[in-house]
C-alpha cells in the first residue's frame, strides 16, 4: 500500500526550475532513498512531502491528505504523522538536548505528565545510543555526530508514520554513519515507519534503501530497488554510481 | 523604481505578517510560561539601562529647562517641564529605541539564525506553528512592557531632574513639586503610555519580521538586524510624530 504519492511535481525559484515533473510513490512501511548531487533538488522535494514548500504543478499525498493543498490547523494536524531528521540536526539552541527531544511530546498534549514525557525520552535517546548524561547538555555541547543522534531521537520520539531523513550521513565519520544507517533500518523493522531519505551518500543509500530513485537536473533519472538503478543504463547515473563504484 | 517597490513589498509584507500574528494570538494554547519568558527577557533585562538612560536624560532636562527658565524668573516651573517633558516625549520616544537597541536587536538575531540553520522549519514539522510559538509571546511581552518600562524611564528621569533642580541649580523643593502637580495631567500620562504601548507593538513586529524572513547565513543575519534597528528607530520617531500630531494638532 502506499504511503507517499507524487505526482508531476513542478517548482521553480525565480527563473530556476528545480523539480521538472517528478513522479514517484513510496510505500508503507518501506525506505525510500533519493540520490543526486548538490543543487539537485533533493531537499526541495523532500519539503514539498511535508508541507514546507507548495508546488507550482503537480500533487504530494502522503497517508490520503494532498500535502500541497492543506493549509492552516488542517496542515499542522497532517504534519504530526511525520518525523523529520534534518541535514544540520537543526536542534533548538535555546533547548537543553532533553527540552529538544520532548518537543514534539508536550506540544502534541500538554496533559502528559512529566515523568512519561522523561520516560519516552530517555527511551529514545536509548535507541541512538544515548544515556542520561546528554539530558541537561545544550546543543553547542555536542559533538556533530551526537548532534545527529539527538535530531533522530527527536524524529522518533513521538511514533511518527513516516520519517524524513535530510542528508543523515552527510558530515559523519564513516562508523558513526553505519550506525545511523542501522538506526533507520531499525525504525523501519521494529517500528514499521516508512522513511524518505534523501542523501549524496551512495553506500550509505543501498544499505537502508528498499527503493532507489537518483535525481537529475530536476527529474528523475532512474528509479527502482537499488539493484535495478546499479544496472541502470541512464549516461548520468552509470556516471555518478561508477564515480564511487571507482573509488570503493 | 525598484527600490521603491522593495519598500513597499517589504511594507505589504509587515502587515500581512502582522495579521498573521494577531490571528495567532488569539488562538489556544496560550503559552504562559513562554509569555513570563519574554516579559522578563524585554523588560526586567532592560530595567537597568532604562533606569540609568532616563536618569540622565532627566538630569538634562532640569539643567537645560532651568537655563532656559531662568531668564523669564520662571525657575519653579522646571518641575513641570521636566515631568511633562519624560512622560509625554522622552519616556516612550527613549524607552522605545532603548528596547529596540537591546531586545529588538537581539530578538532579530535570535530569530534569523533559527531561520537560517532550519529550526523554523524544525518546529513547522512538530506541528508547532513558529508564529504561535516564537512571534506571539514576544509581541506580547513586548506590547506589554515597553509602558512599564516608559514608566521606569520617566520616574528615574524626574528623580534625576529633581536632584539635580535642587542641588545643582538651587531651586525649591516646594515649587518643584507644586508646579508639576498643577502642570501634569492625567491626559498627559495616558499620552505618552499609549505611545509607548504602540512602539513595543510596532518594535517586537519588526524585529521578529525582519529575524523570521532572514536568509543567507550570518551575513544575512546581521543584514536583517541592522534593518530592525533602523526600521524601528525611524518607525518610532515617524508614529511619535504621528500620535503627538493627532493628540494636539
Amino acid at each position: 500500500m502506499a504511503t507517499i504519492v507524487v505526482r508531476d511535481l513542478w517548482k521553480a525559484f525565480g527563473d530556476k526550475e528545480v523539480l521538472r515533473g517528478i513522479d514517484l510513490t513510496v510505500d508503507e512501511g518501506s525506505t525510500f532513498v533519493v540520490l543526486g548531487a548538490s543543487g539537485s533538488g533533493k531537499t526541495v522535494l523532500l519539503k514539498h512531502v511535508i508541507g514546507l514548500l507548495r508546488p507550482d504543478r503537480g500533487s504530494v499525498e502522503v497517508n490520503g491528505l494532498d500535502m500541497s493543498r492543506l493549509q492552516g490547523p488542517a496542515l499542522i494536524e497532517a504534519r504530526r504523522m511525520f518525523g523529520m531528521v534534518f541535514q544540520g540536526a537543526a536542534l533548538f539552541d535555546s533547548m537543553t538536548v532533553f527540552e529538544n527531544v520532548a518537543f514534539p511530546l508536550r506540544e502534541r498534549d500538554r496533559r502528559v505528565p512529566f515523568g512519561e514525557v522523561r520516560d519516552r525520552v530517555v527511551e529514545s535517546l536509548r535507541v541512538v545510543d544515548l544515556g542520561e548524561d546528554v539530558l541537561d547538555l545544550w546543543p553547542a555541547q555536542l559533538s556533530g555526530g551526537m548532534r545527529k543522534r539527538v535530531a533522530l531521537a527527536r524524529a522518533l520520539v513521538a511514533d511518527p508514520k513516516v520519517v524524513l531523513y535530510d542528508e543523515p550521513t552527510t558530515g559523519l565519520d564513516p562508523i558513526t554513519a553505519d550506525s545511523v544507517d542501522q538506526m533507520i533500518n531499525q525504525a523501519k523493522q521494529r517500528r514499521g515507519m516508512t522513511g524518505v531519505v534523501i542523501s549524496h551518500d551512495i553506500a550509505s543509500a543501498f544499505r537502508v534503501a528498499d527503493r532507489v530513485a537518483v535525481l537529475y537536473d530536476g527529474r528523475i533519472a532512474a528509479q527502482g530497488t537499488p539493484e535495478e538503478v546499479r544496472r541502470s543504463e541512464e549516461p548520468y547515473v552509470k556516471r555518478f554510481l561508477a564515480l564511487w563504484f571507482e573509488k570503493q | 523604481m525598484r527600490g521603491v517597490r522593495a519598500v513597499f513589498e517589504g511594507f505589504g509584507d509587515l502587515v500581512l505578517f502582522s495579521g498573521e500574528t494577531l490571528a495567532w494570538t488569539v488562538r489556544p494554547p496560550w503559552r504562559a510560561e513562554l509569555l513570563l519568558q519574554q516579559m522578563a527577557a524585554i523588560g526586567v533585562g532592560s530595567t537597568f539601562i532604562v533606569a540609568v538612560t532616563g536618569l540622565f536624560a532627566g538630569m538634562v532636562l532640569a539643567l537645560q529647562g532651568n537655563h532656559a527658565m531662568r531668564q523669564f524668573g520662571a525657575e519653579g516651573y522646571v518641575g513641570g517641564f521636566v515631568a511633562i517633558g519624560l512622560v509625554r516625549e522622552f519616556g516612550p520616544v527613549f524607552t522605545g529605541l532603548m528596547v529596540t537597541g537591546r531586545s529588538g536587536s537581539a530578538i532579530t538575531t535570535e530569530l534569523g539564525t533559527m531561520r537560517v540553520t532550519e529550526q523554523i522549519d524544525a518546529m513547522e514539522t512538530m506541528a508547532v506553528n513558529p508564529v504561535h510559538y516564537l512571534v506571539v509571546p514576544r509581541v506580547l511581552a513586548a506590547t506589554l512592557m515597553m509602558p512599564v518600562l516608559a514608566v521606569v524611564f520617566s520616574g528615574m528621569g524626574y528623580l534625576g531632574g529633581y536632584l539635580i533642580a535642587i542641588y545643582v541649580s538651587g531651586i525649591p523643593p516646594g515649587p518643584f513639586i507644586d508646579h508639576t502637580r498643577s502642570m501634569v495631567e492625567v491626559n498627559d500620562i495616558t499620552h505618552g503610555l499609549l505611545k509607548a504601548l504602540i512602539f513595543g507593538t510596532v518594535v517586537s513586529l519588526i524585529a521578529t519580521h525582519r529575524g523570521y524572513a532572514a536568509t543567507g547565513g550570518a551575513r544575512g543575519v546581521g543584514e536583517a538586524t541592522t534593518r530592525a534597528v533602523v526600521m524601528s528607530s525611524v518607525a518610532i520617531l515617524v508614529l511619535d510624530y504621528v500620535i503627538t500630531f493627532l493628540a494636539i494638532g
